[in-house]
């Protein structure tokens, strides 16, 4: 590898001398290709003067590419491939066998590994609004901000890590039914 | 001596005092063992409540050829030809299994006996996977160590030792590949972070090593060899392209896939699957980087490196584009199986594959099963993500990439949520070690607050918030001990809900079957066995026993008899041939039977126990397999206005089809429950249609105690008319 360090060089100097010639002439190409398309079509076709740009590609910033994520998280959780595939209904209903009235079911009863469409997008709901909260917790331990935001953000964080464990404490209060 | 004992108390235990650094690396040290330990204890319900027995289907095939190797050694194991399922076509077992499991198991068991542990081979299958699953725990430590630090590395052992989404493919008896892929495959992927944060070449030779374990124990190292490159790629278009990268992912794909290549199920597909092409895609733009790279530094010209540059870029996607076209085409190059095209695109195997759409493993997850497997993980995970984004290196990169994929394919496939708790538990991780590092330290300025009050009050430049700060200490220090409190709470019921998950969900053998009597005592349904042993001890040596193909495997390891299909479904014709003998009306069926030189025929029926996974509830899939291969069954001729129904309103060709009568044969006077008819079926609830049952080919051998199992013998054919 060090060898060819040594030789390279020499050819590159050489090699960017006969391009810098190249350029500073502009005139005296050795394309083909540019010899030909000047004859065809460019010796009649005057080519419009615009002013276009390649589009530059710039990566979008780490906080951008969170929150995207934070959606497609908020799909997968809530079941949504389920609901593709299977196409449950949005809510279940049951009949009250003395009123006769249909009363709404929420949670799909009996089983574990199916839900309604609402339940679903309702339970990811929460998990991501309390994944948010502890990052809004962790915001507001962040020495360098005003004190009412700190305050304010503390508070939200709380309550959003409170609300996402909602759909924890119902559900372990109908899976005790489903196994005795 | 006398000096020692003229110390005082206080000054004698000061000596055995240890230094700070010494007692972390004490607690370090006792909470690994302990959770070590106790990822071993809680897979062993089962073992504590039945006994020490496989669970399942497809670990009794796994039992029955880690039996083989025992029996017969390695040679034989590896060029075994097995003529004793699939009659009459056989199994190449060599060829067509992943040997990783078996071999590991044999070891473990040569060790024990070199250590005079006379243990039986059945013991060392049963435990095996409690025991990879505490060494995950350890894999965890160090990988959650190498992405964050070593708090987060305690607490992603603790949660993945007890995470239920891990729980249920490895307790005790479950003997299956995952129980060991999943120890693969974090060690692989511990091994090439490590590769990639040091650059060194032992570390890359290591994860080639075990991506060659992880290759050997399971299929699913299709996600490994597909995740990598994509996080080369990442890495690759965020800029992190660096020398340590380059070595860590050339050594790791080349050896790599030389030593997957010596496995004969998997054989050449590194180069010649469509599944695996990505790798080969992003080696090939690495050695293009690298080149451009060794350009770069030699070249002084920017402007003219950004031409080279573009030009080269284009050139290599462009000859890659052509030669991926050209291997495509030419079919040298296999486009992407079913099994993981129906990953991709979910609704291709409810159209195209029945057989895979039918496996109840693979329907996608409802938000249930997530919270079920994860509980308190679920909004862990996008706060860890949260935590990755803001410290962003190679490692959490790597991190953050399995999370998202393995979670999108858990969404997919139920099965899947397997994968995907060792990223769930690691993200997870870091947002406890975080938050609670936040909080502590928030607990421990309590001599610093005079001085960061001042210093926050110059860069603040508010001259009453010095006084605030002063004031809002003690209540700052309030509301963190409440929050810690509040954390450990949580983390308290996330202990709860896994042990009961464990206890009360993945621990049943499904072999034998547990219900509640009527005065709330366990009552226990072993029919499965008392079937096969029945099987085993009353026919002849060479009889051929027909079932649906998800008892194949426990027919040939328990009844030791041969089987016309089995779980390991590899010829759909084969299998459609049997769900035709199955829906088709007697005098057909025995044309097929007679065929395939069947002898006995067993079926599983729930009507009188209530057991909802027999094969009167599966027998649609039987239909609709069959149907699929040949179009003289069809679906709609069994059904009833859309509707499945086995009751008086049923459709004809149902209440006449072979697998009716087989079930329901003497079933009409049969009294199931108080105060029902004769015929109750009790797992569809209803009262069967077609009681007078007759049947001509065949004549009842043997129905189990609970009438669960249930074996029909094939009479020969009249010798006069």
């Amino acid at each position: 590898m060090s060898q060819k360090i040594r030789t390279a060089p020499k050819q590159d100097s050489q090699s960017t001398g006969t391009i810098a010639v190249a350029d500073a002439s502009a005139q005296v190409s050795m394309d083909p290709f540019f010899h030909i398309l000047k004859l065809v079509p460019y010796s009649f076709l005057r080519p419009p003067r615009l002013r276009l740009k390649l589009p530059s590609f710039s990566l979008p910033s780490a906080m951008t590419v969170f929150s995207l994520i934070l959606l497609t998280y908020f799909m997968v959780v809530s079941g949504f491939i389920y609901d593709v595939i299977v196409e449950p209904p949005g809510i279940g209903s049951t009949q009250d066998p003395a009123t006769g009235a249909v009363r709404p079911v929420v949670f799909l009863p009996g089983r574990v590994n199916g839900h309604y469409i609402i339940e679903g997008l309702s339970s990811g709901f929460m998990f991501v609004l309390g994944g948010i909260g502890i990052v809004l917790l962790d915001l507001a331990l962040d020495k360098n901000r005003a004190r009412s935001i700190k305050v304010s953000y503390s508070i939200a964080g709380i309550s959003s890590v409170v609300i996402a464990y909602v759909p924890g404490y119902l559900y372990q209060s109908f899976e005790l039914k489903l196994f005795y | 001596m006398t000096t020692v004992t003229n110390m005082p108390l206080s000054d004698l235990l000061k000596s055995f005092k240890l230094k700070t650094k010494q007692q972390e690396l004490l607690i370090r040290v006792s909470i690994l063992c302990l959770v070590y330990i106790l990822a071993f204890i809680t897979r062993l319900f089962s073992v504590l409540r039945y006994e020490s027995m496989i669970h399942e289907f497809d670990p009794y095939f796994n039992y029955r050829t880690t039996l083989y190797l025992t029996q017969n050694g390695f040679y034989d194991f590896w060029n075994w030809f097995d003529y004793e399922s699939w009659y009459p076509l056989g199994r190449i077992v060599g060829g067509t299994l992943y040997p990783g499991l078996m071999v590991t198991a044999v070891l473990i068991y040569r060790i024990l006996h070199f250590l005079r542990f006379a243990v039986h081979i059945r013991e060392v299958c049963v435990l095996t996977a409690p025991f990879f699953a505490s060494n995950t725990t350890l894999v965890a430590y160090f990988f959650g160590k190498e992405i964050w630090d070593t708090g987060a590395g305690l607490v992603a052992a603790i949660l993945i030792a007890i995470c239920p989404g891990y729980i249920s493919r490895s307790v005790a008896g479950s003997y299956d590949n995952e129980g060991v892929a999943i120890f693969a495959l974090l060690f692989t992927f511990y091994l090439f972070v490590k590769a990639v944060n040091t650059g060194s070449l032992a570390w890359s030779l290591a994860s080639a090593f075990g991506y060659f374990y992880m290759v050997s124990a399971w299929g699913g190292y299709v996600f490994i060899i597909n995740l990598i490159p994509l996080y080369v790629l990442v890495l690759l278009i965020t800029g992190r392209y660096s020398m340590r990268l380059y070595v860590a992912y050339n050594c790791m794909y080349v050896l790599g896939m030389l030593l997957a290549m010596q496995i004969r199920f998997v054989g050449f597909q590194h180069v010649q699957s469509g599944e695996h092409m990505a790798a080969m895609g992003v080696f090939f733009l690495m050695q293009v980087f690298y080149f451009l790279d060794w350009v770069k530094h030699m070249l002084s010209d920017t402007k003219l490196f950004q031409a080279f540059l573009r030009i080269t870029v284009t050139c290599a996607v462009v000859v890659g584009t052509i030669a991926l076209g050209l291997g495509m085409l030419s079919g040298y190059i296999s486009p992407w199986t079913g099994r993981f095209y129906s990953l991709l695109d979910p609704t291709y195997a409810k159209d195209h594959i029945p057989i895979i759409a039918s496996v109840s493993e693979h329907q996608p997850t409802a938000w249930s099963s997530f919270m079920f497997d994860y509980h308190i993980l679920l909004f862990l995970f996008p706060a860890g993500l949260y935590f990755c984004f803001k410290r962003l290196s190679d490692a959490t990169i790597f991190i953050v990439m399995y999370g998202l994929t393995s979670m999108y394919f858990a969404g997919v496939m139920v099965r899947l949520i397997l994968v995907a708790t060792p990223a769930v538990c690691l993200i997870s991780a870091i947002a406890v070690s975080a938050t609670v590092k936040n909080l502590t330290v928030l607990l421990r300025s309590k001599n610093k607050g005079v001085l960061t009050g001042s210093t926050k009050g110059s860069s603040s430049s508010r001259a009453s918030s010095k006084a605030l700060l002063d004031q809002s200490q003690p209540f700052q220090k309030n509301g963190a001990i409440a929050l810690l409190f509040g954390a450990f709470y949580l983390l308290s019921k996330y202990a709860t809900h896994c042990t009961w998950v464990t206890s009360e969900a993945y621990s049943s053998p499904s072999i034998v079957l547990a219900a509640r009597g009527a005065h709330g005592n366990r009552v226990i349904f072993d029919d499965y066995r008392e079937a096969y042993f029945w099987l085993r001890q009353n026919t002849p040596v060479d009889a051929k026993v027909m079932s649906w193909w998800d008892y194949g495997y426990q027919i040939t390891a328990m009844g030791n008899r041969t089987v016309i299909v089995d779980n390991n479904t590899w010829n759909n014709t084969h299998i459609a041939t049997v769900g035709r003998a199955l829906s088709s009306y007697e005098d057909e069926a025995i044309e097929i039977m007679r065929s395939l030189d069947v002898d006995y025929v067993l079926v599983v029926f729930g009507g009188v126990t209530g057991y909802s996974s027999d094969d009167i509830n599966k027998f649609l899939w039987m239909v609709r397999i069959g149907g699929g291969v040949f179009p003289v069954i069809k679906e709609p001729d069994y059904l009833v206005n859309g509707e499945y129904r086995v009751d008086k309103g049923a459709a004809p060709k149902m209440l006449n089809c072979l697998m009716y009568k087989l079930c329901y044969y003497r079933f009409g006077e049969m009294l199931t429950e108080y105060g029902k008819p004769p015929g109750y079926d009790r797992a569809r609830g209803v009262e069967i249609g077609n009681k007078d049952i007759k049947l001509e080919h065949l004549e009842e051998a043997f129905t189990t105690s609970n009438w669960i199992v249930r074996i029909y013998k094939v009479k020969p054919p009249n010798n006069r008319w």
